[in-house]
């Protein structure tokens, strides 16, 4: 207080507050800025990395689909997914897909079929009553 | 696209620091929540939303938080500065010392006002969109802080009314 009751001239209190802020040590400033601007172009490189990386992979692909790689592509994998599945399906059958001579005599045994009897006419059909009619009538 | 809000750090850590300082003291204690500030904000800079204000008073929120994380201030850094002898300082850092020294000795909520107003440069109207008050109310306060500090400086310092030169902004 004694500064400003040494000099007995009037002075614009707000002025005096916003002139007389305190403020940062340059080195201080240039230090944090510089912080602050490298975590920002970290965050733009690794953006830029990401896009760059789609981008091949884009044109790869684009190039590939004009040769026909992609089915060659989908078939390969199609066959690494079915060799995977063999591999670890538990229980691994084989199954005969073919019929031959030997599995039909040595093979498991099928179940027979159940015959279903047709169900016979009841009464006299036509024929019954033309024998009937050509046996000699019975005498005793 | 999404706007940075740190595009342009140097004068926010300006603004922030003023405001730490006017708050805590002028020294490594406001640098080091100038930091921690600029730290947070950096790891949360996707939150930031500027529909809700610039860029500045989002960082000043965390600054706030920053200050009121660490409880409650011991001392202010300037109190414990060398008397100012106007022979071997430059009237530059005597002045800054003791508008540091008046703000110190003022309440803990005449501080802040005083600190976002005129460390931080904000308008009555952004600081009342920070604390959550009515502008009205923030201009009412100012202008009361503003009379306390005053009196601290005794009966040179002028007495312009804070009400009338925030309503002409």
């Amino acid at each position: 207080m004694r500064y400003w009751r040494r000099r007995h001239e009037p002075f614009d209190l707000e002025a005096e507050l916003k002139a007389g802020r305190p403020e940062p040590s340059p080195d201080f400033v240039r230090r944090l800025e510089a912080e602050v601007r490298d975590s920002g172009r970290t965050r733009v490189g690794g953006r830029l990395r990401v896009a760059f990386v789609g981008a091949a992979t884009a044109v790869m692909l684009i190039a590939l689909s004009g040769v026909g790689g992609v089915g060659y592509a989908a078939s390969a994998g199609h066959d690494a997914a079915v060799s995977v599945k063999r591999v670890v399906t538990p229980g691994d059958v084989v199954k005969v897909l073919k019929r031959s001579a030997a599995i039909d005599q040595y093979g498991p045994k099928k179940k027979a079929k159940k015959k279903v009897k047709k169900a016979k006419k009841k009464g006299k059909g036509a024929k019954g009553k033309v024998r009937a009619r050509t046996r000699p009538p019975f005498t005793g | 696209m999404r706007r940075d809000p740190l595009a342009n750090p140097e004068p926010l850590i300006r603004r922030v620091y003023s405001y730490v300082a006017y708050r805590v003291g002028d020294g490594p204690d406001a640098e080091d929540l100038t930091s921690e500030t600029f730290e947070r904000a950096l790891r949360y800079r996707r939150s930031y939303d500027p529909n809700k204000g610039e860029p500045i008073a989002w960082l000043l929120g965390i600054a706030k938080r920053c200050i009121d994380g660490r409880g409650p201030v011991r001392e202010l850094a300037s109190e414990h500065a060398d008397e100012p002898v106007e022979s071997d300082l430059e009237e530059d850092t005597v002045r800054r010392l003791t508008v540091a020294r008046a703000v110190g000795g003022l309440e803990e909520r005449d501080r802040e006002l005083i600190a976002l107003r005129y460390g931080a440069d904000l308008t009555a109207r952004q600081i009342a969109e920070l604390l959550g008050a009515r502008t009205n109310a923030i201009e009412v306060a100012l202008h009361r802080a503003l009379g306390r500090l005053r009196e601290t400086f005794g009966p040179d310092a002028d007495s312009e009314p804070v009400r009338k030169r925030e309503a002409s902004r």
